[in-house]
């Protein structure tokens, strides 16, 4: 009934860690102890010995899980806590059983993780072994960052049943790692704008030479005019000069595109994969607040691109972050991107970011990537076209459009490294 | 004396000319020069006025242009015209003893009151130079002999009391004290005393 192959089994795909795992075990091994006592009764079984032995172990265990410093508990597939120990009940600050047993599990997930949480429910009840976090809302509105363990519950007939879960408090480990989080996108956030405030420096002290001749200019003409004696025909000249100096600073803004365009990208072998999971990781505290649940689809196959990461880093960041801006204003109800990455054609590897939000109007597709194009109030539009200026530079593609089921679809390719773009890297490292 | 100019160093030509529009407005002299060193070849340092100055520009900056003059004790005002980010150059250089600088995108008014003030600067400088010189070769006319007196009487010695320091007779003294009264083109003692202090104050 409880082959000893199937314990390791789920004790080492459920988790690394001996407590948890031994927990988790235990649990099993309660759980189908009670399955095997319930059917037991059905039958009206004879074996009454092997009964007492059964109701002696579940006793046994109970006192164990019961004593049990972490929260141990027992999850219906709608969410129903079957059973949690007295570590559980101070976990979620009830004060006697009834007050959550029997009750919802949401009913301490924070609002914004409901979503989340009940997918990760429903992969477990699908059979998959997991961690995950989020944050809770205690019965005494207490709000602490948990972090769930949690494992099928099978019986005999393989079918799964219930969600054991051990749960434990990491507010202060998540406050910690919070903060290192916060500290490192305001980091990408510096870097970001630093190349763009850069940029703006010297495109602003390019701009002020003409700008600065024609207000001299202006002013000049101004003052003779005022004082009289001037003849007209004596300010053609200083206004010529005027028309001249405002072209020049269009010549000016046009060479921005060209400026943007330029910056050369550094290529490295990349793995792709490794890049959007730090993009993940960048975008996941927005995905959060914005309670968008975000999936992966990544071909572990592919070979290495050549890319410049911190480049390509922006461009999904860029990507992830239109997707989340555009559920939440549309309001979606359903707020899912899926980011893909698989081979295309033989030389590339196709990034794919897909969303569950409004899509993008027909008529708009061939204008999304232009400068400042933009339909939102604080937006700048300048994204998707610097995502476009980049990709170009890494030789590939970039296009958006819309998907059968409303959503945006935003698909860039990038070349696969190929041996002599290695070599040739190899060579410039031994130069520099 | 001669009149006043405006020296004008940009090397972008449309902001020189465009200065040179704009100060000639108000009926001063303007000359300008693309370079810190095309100025430097061409400027005579006797020529009253104001520089100014593009802090940015390729060769020879802004900054160093006001090196080179002051090593060469040229001290025509300079007016630094900084673009955004370079305040605080120009800060350093108004330091380093610039007479002012603003900021682009300037107001006309503003810049042309800032030069017309630089200009009266220049000119008291060069008054008080003129001053200093004329003093100087005063100065240089007296003998070794009346310089030693004029030294004493300054001190506030009497005519007996110099006699007694120098071992002159009392009347040689009194011809002496004379003769630098009328070198110095001093009325009284208190002219001589005013113009030794000055004379100290420039050492
Ligand atoms: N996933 C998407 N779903 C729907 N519309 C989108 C999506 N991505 C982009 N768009 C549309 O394309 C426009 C341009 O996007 P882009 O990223 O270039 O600029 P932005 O997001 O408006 O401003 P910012 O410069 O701050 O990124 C957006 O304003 C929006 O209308
Ligand atoms: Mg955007």
């Amino acid at each position: 009934m409880l082959p000893a192959s199937d314990m390791l089994w789920l004790a080492l795909v459920v988790l690394g860690g001996s407590l948890t795992a031994v927990l988790i075990v235990l649990g099993v091994v309660l759980a189908r102890l009670r399955d095997a006592e319930r059917r037991l009764d059905e039958r009206e079984s004879r074996h009454e010995s092997m009964l007492d032995r059964l109701q002696e172990n579940e006793y046994r265990l109970r006192t164990i899980i019961e004593s049990e410093p972490e929260c141990v508990k027992l999850q219906a597939e709608d969410g129903t806590v079957l059973e949690i120990n007295p570590a559980g009940l101070r976990l979620v600050d009830a004060n006697q059983p009834a007050d959550i047993i029997g009750r919802k599990i949401f009913s301490v997930v924070a609002p914004e993780y409901v979503d989340i949480y009940r997918e990760n429910m429903r992969r477990v009840f699908a059979g998959e072994a997991m961690v995950y976090e989020f944050r809770a809302i205690t019965l005494k509105n207490r709000v602490a960052w948990m972090e769930t363990h949690a494992a099928p519950l099978r019986d005999a007939r393989g079918n799964i049943y219930a969600l054991l879960g051990i749960t434990r408090d990491i507010t202060e480990h998540k406050q910690a790692e919070e903060q290192a989080r916060r500290h490192q996108t305001e980091l990408a956030r510096v870097a970001r704008l630093s190349t763009m405030g850069e940029m703006a420096t010297g495109i602003a002290h390019e701009l002020n030479q003409p700008l600065s001749a024609i207000a001299n200019f202006s002013r000049g003409c101004i003052r003779r005019l005022r004082s009289g004696g001037m003849s007209p025909v004596e300010l053609i000249e200083p206004l010529e000069e005027v028309c001249e100096q405002a072209e020049r600073a269009g010549d000016i803004l046009r060479h921005v595109r060209d400026f943007v365009r330029k910056s050369e990208p550094h290529l490295k072998p990349m793995d792709v994969n490794q890049i959007v999971r730090a993009v993940v990781k960048f975008t996941e505290h927005e995905a959060r607040q914005q309670r968008t649940l975000v999936r992966l689809n990544l071909d572990p196959l592919l070979p290495k691109v050549a890319a410049d990461a911190i480049m390509i880093e922006q461009v999904m960041v860029n990507l992830v972050r239109n997707a989340i801006e555009a559920m939440s204003e549309a309001n979606s109800s359903r707020r899912e991107i899926t980011i893909s990455s698989r081979l295309f054609e033989t030389d590339f590897v196709e990034i794919e970011i897909v969303d569950t939000g409004p899509g993008i109007d027909g008529s708009l597709i061939d204008q999304v990537f232009d400068q400042f194009f933009t339909t939102k109030p604080e937006g700048v539009g300048m994204g998707l076209a610097i995502s476009r200026s980049i990709i170009e530079s890494h030789g590939g593609t970039v296009r958006a459009e819309s998907s059968r089921d409303g959503g945006a679809i935003l698909r860039f390719t990038l070349t696969i490294n190929t041996q002599q773009s290695s070599r040739r890297e190899r060579a410039d490292s031994i130069h520099s | 004396m001669n009149e006043p100019t405006v020296f004008i160093v940009d090397d972008d030509q449309a902001v020189a000319r465009s200065l040179r529009w704009l100060i000639e407005s108000v009926r001063l002299r303007v000359e300008t020069y693309a370079s810190a060193q095309a100025f430097i070849d061409g400027y005579d340092a006797a020529r009253s006025g104001c520089l100014v100055l593009d802090v940015r520009m390729p060769g020879m900056s802004g900054i160093e242009l006001q090196e080179r003059l002051a090593a060469q004790r040229i001290r025509i005002p300079i007016i630094f015209i900084t673009g955004h980010g370079d305040v605080q150059m120009a800060v350093r250089a108004v330091q380093a003893g610039a007479f002012d600088f603003i900021e682009k995108p300037f107001n006309d008014q503003d810049l042309l009151d800032r030069i017309q003030r630089a200009i009266a600067r220049d000119a008291e400088q060069r008054d008080r130079d003129q001053q200093r010189a004329r003093l100087r070769t005063l100065f240089a006319s007296l003998t070794p002999r009346e310089s030693e007196v004029l030294d004493l009487v300054v001190e506030g010695l009497s005519n007996k009391a110099v006699a007694n320091a120098l071992g002159l007779s009392a009347k040689t003294v009194e011809v002496h004290r004379a003769k630098v009264m009328e070198k110095m083109h001093a009325r009284s003692v208190s002219d001589l005393v005013k113009m030794a202090m000055q004379r100290q104050g420039w050492g």
